[in-house]
């Protein structure tokens, strides 16, 4: 039951005389809450929930800023691809070691996080180019995990029977795949059958691969849960109510079990996201992911672990920026699970 | 077949940073020429016994080693890796070894012979005496029959991880085929006849060949030849339980943990010009890693005081740390390794030679040296011959490589220019490890900009020397290192650079196959005088630098050792490669 005290409005809020639409929750039978929406209950809740709030604005910051990447770079007049540490560049900022000359990694008014060790990259557009690729992947892989799951958890879930436990048994057997050692064995294979021989592997190709593997190896969680709320909706009066009344399988699903489902979908969604940033930055840290020049967060980091004793600059910039990155998107994916279903315990 | 430098496994990982002593660093260079420059055949005077003592060395006590590898082989004849042969200089003897005085300068003189080996017949027979005295760990004698055993072991099949020279000279045929000469070796009866290898007595040997082998005595040396005793072989299980004639013989042997070396009460250090033998006892404990044994041994307490490590080098990451640390200064050896790295150009791909010229001038050999730890952990190299090879020459640098590290990508272009092969497609495989993702971006951009379309394929490191040893890859360029077996070019040149060795899993990967290149190693082969051998090999790689352009010399391998400030007679040693365990003494 939602606390009175919750779910109180704040007064703000203008009210609709929409239709209550078929909801499984009981929460709107309070007088207080007749007349709203279950989405603008949610953003209700979510206003008033300030960590929420203030990591929705960090990681806005950060989408806008991997968008940006490009313009940024150019305002700064830099690339993330010029190595200075080369005959074409600036080799006199190096010292023989390959390290940067200045102290704290080469920070200075022209670089101001520094420059990259032996490659001889500029840090600071090297790490907006990271978070664009990380995230520019991680939400390909997040949609694409999402909609697999959702479609076989819902087939599952609703179906039941032998689909279910086919389902089910294949979501064991991909769960059971060890997504590096996956990765390890298939990059070779990819590049075998797509690339000549005497032609080196598009990045393209290489982010296609890695956006597959990982979305082919990912979407497990989310259509367990979605089996498992599906299960439990199948038996719900307002789907028999639906079946009585003659509706097709795929309306049902779409129409009175997809609108239920969204909670858990943006919510384990939310939490998929920052999980999938983490496990492509693991791939490249090991080496299978991406390679050099691309830039990318793993590999930044699996840089800075080498020279994190002589460098550390070079492990503040991205470490910082993953920190906050994660932390922001996971306190954002607890309040949006606050806010759609306050019921939830924490 | 020959010391091919396992991918990265030997090799400083990371970076490092700080100050370059500069002074050090050319010291180490001196030293190493002085000792290379030629290393002389000791006569009978030079080889007996005892060695020169160690100055202040003290008698006794136990030192602790410290080793990442377990070794996989203690049978003579299956070691030739660089670990097991810093182990086999303390409990095998061979007919010949090296001998080092105070200053680092090696000789060549007899082991268990009197002598370094008497040539006749224009270096095609050669004839050793065994010493008087000499016994096995049990303490029969050592006798020309079981020198004769040793050699004739080599020819069975299960002896198939050490070096095969002297089998292949012995039979005069290439590869493999000498196992046809004697294919159970000794175990049925059947001997090598004394037309090719003869004893007339207990202490005479003579080995004869078809062509003059001027190098016999330094292959002699290698710890794969030396001695097996016939009484006690036990084939394939020799290899876990040998018969040791050496200083020390092992106590207890725990694969993968530990071994424990013992005085061997049998060995007389009269007969002995080259081990001098101080500690009791040596605790080997194997499994640790790099970083661990650099971090205990420069926190140099309790334990650790009287501790050493045989090959384990200072971990890349904290050469920064070491150089700001006096105290911990005074307690390193460092010195070249034997590998040379090169780029080597596909021949059989890349035809045009000013293509190869226009790789040459752009490719920038600085980043490889930087993703190998910089100037202490590799030096930069204008020829194919290592400091630590006899005919080394400094200076040679073609392609002014010394002078620009980073390459000169507008000289390239122009070269690539006049030839009007602008844009020439050039597919690179490199080794997919931490090093190599560093240093291959740079020199594709640079290569990029000389006007080549790059194409950077990586090659796991697993199977990196098989994928390039394919003869028809489908690579332009790759990178190689090699290291000799002996401080003698005549195991660079001809292994590298003969075409008629080319074949899958040969060690010419540029297949270099140039018909005057062919016809001079033939010829250089036989020269008996070392000197005049080693100015020709270097005149040999010179002429496959400067004028075929299918290699281009990139680093010489270097590295950096530590010990316990109560280990004393530490001495870093060129042959093998890491300090010498025959002069560690432990301060009381």
């Amino acid at each position: 039951m939602t606390s009175p005290s919750e779910a109180a409005p704040t007064g703000s809020e203008p009210t609709t005389l929409e239709p209550v639409k078929a909801e499984g929750g009981d929460g709107q039978g309070t007088a207080d809450h007749i007349g709203k929406s279950p989405g603008q209950l949610m953003w209700q809740r979510f206003k008033r929930d300030r960590a929420g709030v203030i990591s929705a604005y960090v990681v806005g910051f950060f989408v806008l800023i991997a968008i940006c990447a490009p313009l940024i770079s150019k305002l700064y007049g830099k690339s993330p691809y010029t190595l200075y540490n080369s005959a074409t560049g600036k080799p006199e900022l190096f010292d023989p070691l390959g390290y940067p000359v200045k102290p704290n990694g080469g920070i200075s008014g022209e670089f101001w996080f520094g420059l990259e060790p032996i490659l001889g990259r500029d840090v600071f557009t090297l790490l907006i180019y990271s978070i664009r690729t990380s995230l520019a992947i991680a939400v390909a892989v997040t949609i694409l995990t999402v909609g697999i799951g959702v479609l076989l958890g819902v087939a599952a879930g609703f179906t039941g029977g032998r689909t279910d436990t086919l389902i089910g048994r294949f979501t064991d057997l991909m769960l059971a795949f060890p997504s590096q050692l996956f990765f390890v064995a298939f990059m070779p294979v990819i590049t075998t059958i797509f690339v000549a021989p005497e032609d080196a592997t598009p990045t393209w190709l290489r982010v296609a691969v890695l956006i597959g593997v990982l979305a082919a190896l990912g979407w497990m969680r989310m259509a367990r849960i979605v089996r498992g709320v599906a299960l439990a909706m199948r038996e719900r009066e307002f789907v028999e109510a639906a079946k009585v009344s003659g509706a097709s399988n795929w309306r049902i699903i779409r129409k009175e079990m997809l609108p239920n489902l969204v909670t858990p979908i943006l919510v384990q969604g939310t939490f998929e996201l920052p999980l999938v940033v983490t496990s492509a930055a693991g791939l490249s840290f090991l080496g299978v992911g991406l390679v050099n020049p691309t830039p990318d967060w793993g590999l930044m980091f699996s840089r800075a672990a080498d020279v994190s004793e002589t460098v550390p600059t070079f492990m503040f910039f991205p470490g910082i920026a993953m920190v906050i990155f994660v932390v922001a998107f996971n306190l954002l994916g607890d309040s949006v699970r606050d806010a759609f279903d306050p019921k939830a315990a924490r | 077949m020959a010391a091919v430098l396992a991918a990265g496994a030997l090799v400083l990982s990371g970076c490092s940073s700080g100050s370059e002593d500069t002074d050090s660093a050319q010291d180490e260079k001196d030293k190493a020429q002085k000792q290379q420059a030629q290393i002389p055949f000791g006569d009978a005077e030079a080889s007996t016994g005892p060695a020169a003592e160690v100055k202040g060395a003290q008698e006794g006590g136990t030192i602790n080693v410290m080793q990442r590898d377990s070794y996989a082989h203690l049978d003579p004849g299956q070691i030739y890796v660089s670990d097991e042969g810093s182990l086999s200089r303390l409990i095998h003897r061979g007919l010949t070894g090296y001998k080092s005085d105070a200053q680092g300068k090696q000789t060549l003189v007899g082991d268990l012979a009197t002598d370094s080996g008497k040539p006749s017949d224009g270096g095609r027979t050669w004839t050793y005496t065994l010493k008087d005295n000499i016994k096995w760990a049990d303490g029969t004698d050592i006798t020309s029959k079981d020198v004769r055993h040793t050699f004739e072991r080599q020819f069975a099949e299960f002896i198939n991880d050490g070096p095969v020279f002297i089998q292949q000279w012995l039979a005069n045929t290439p590869g493999t085929e000498y196992r046809e000469m004697l294919p159970e070796g000794p175990y049925d009866g059947d001997h090598l006849p004394d037309s090719v290898l003869a004893t007339p007595d207990d202490k005479t040997i003579v080995f004869k060949f078809k062509d003059p082998k001027p190098d016999l005595p330094y292959a002699l040396a290698m710890p794969g030849y030396s001695m097996v005793s016939e009484a006690k072989d036990t084939k394939e299980k020799y290899d876990k339980d040998p018969m040791t004639a050496g200083p020390y013989k092992i106590e207890s042997f725990k694969t993968g943990k530990s071994m424990t070396l013992v005085r061997n009460e049998h060995w007389d250090p009269a007969t002995d010009a080259t081990r001098n033998a101080y500690p009791d006892k040596y605790e080997i404990t194997f499994n640790i890693q790099y970083e661990t044994s650099t971090e205990r041994l420069m926190a140099d307490q309790g334990a650790n005081k009287n501790s050493v490590s045989f090959n384990n080098q200072v971990d890349a990451a904290t050469v920064p740390k070491l150089n700001e640390d006096p105290e911990a200064q005074k307690r390193k050896a460092a010195g070249y390794q034997p590998y040379v790295s090169q780029m080597a150009i596909n021949m059989d791909r890349v035809k045009n030679k000013k293509v190869r010229e226009a790789i040459a001038y752009a490719l920038p050999i600085q980043p490889y040296q930087q993703a190998y730890g910089g100037p202490q952990g590799m030096e930069l190299a204008g020829g194919l011959i290592s400091p630590t090879v006899s005919g080394y020459e400094d200076g040679f640098d073609p392609f002014g490589k010394l002078e620009n590290p980073l390459g000169e990508p507008a000289k390239a272009k122009k070269i690539l220019e006049d030839a009007g092969e602008v844009g020439y497609k050039l597919t690179w495989g490199y080794i997919n490890t931490p090093e190599g993702q560093n240093y291959s971006p740079t020199m594709e951009d640079t290569l990029e900009e000389a006007g080549f379309d790059v194409q950077r394929k990586e090659i796991s490191a697993e199977t990196y020397y098989d994928e390039i040893g394919l003869v028809d890859n489908k690579f332009d360029m790759y990178v190689s290192a090699w290291g000799a077996d002996w401080p003698s070019a005549s195991t660079v040149v001809p292994p590298l650079y003969d075409g008629r060795q080319i074949q899958d899993g040969s060690s010419n990967y540029s297949h270099t196959n140039d018909d005057f290149l062919n016809k001079e190693i033939d010829r250089v082969q036989k020269i008996t005088d070392p000197a005049k051998a080693a100015k020709e090999w270097n005149k040999l790689s010179q002429y496959v630098v400067k004028d075929l352009v299918s290699n281009i010399p990139m680093t010489y391998y270097k590295q950096i050792q530590l010990h316990g400030s109560n280990i004393g007679g530490v001495q870093y040693d060129d042959v093998i490669g890491a300090l010498d365990p025959r002069k560690l003494y432990l301060k009381q």
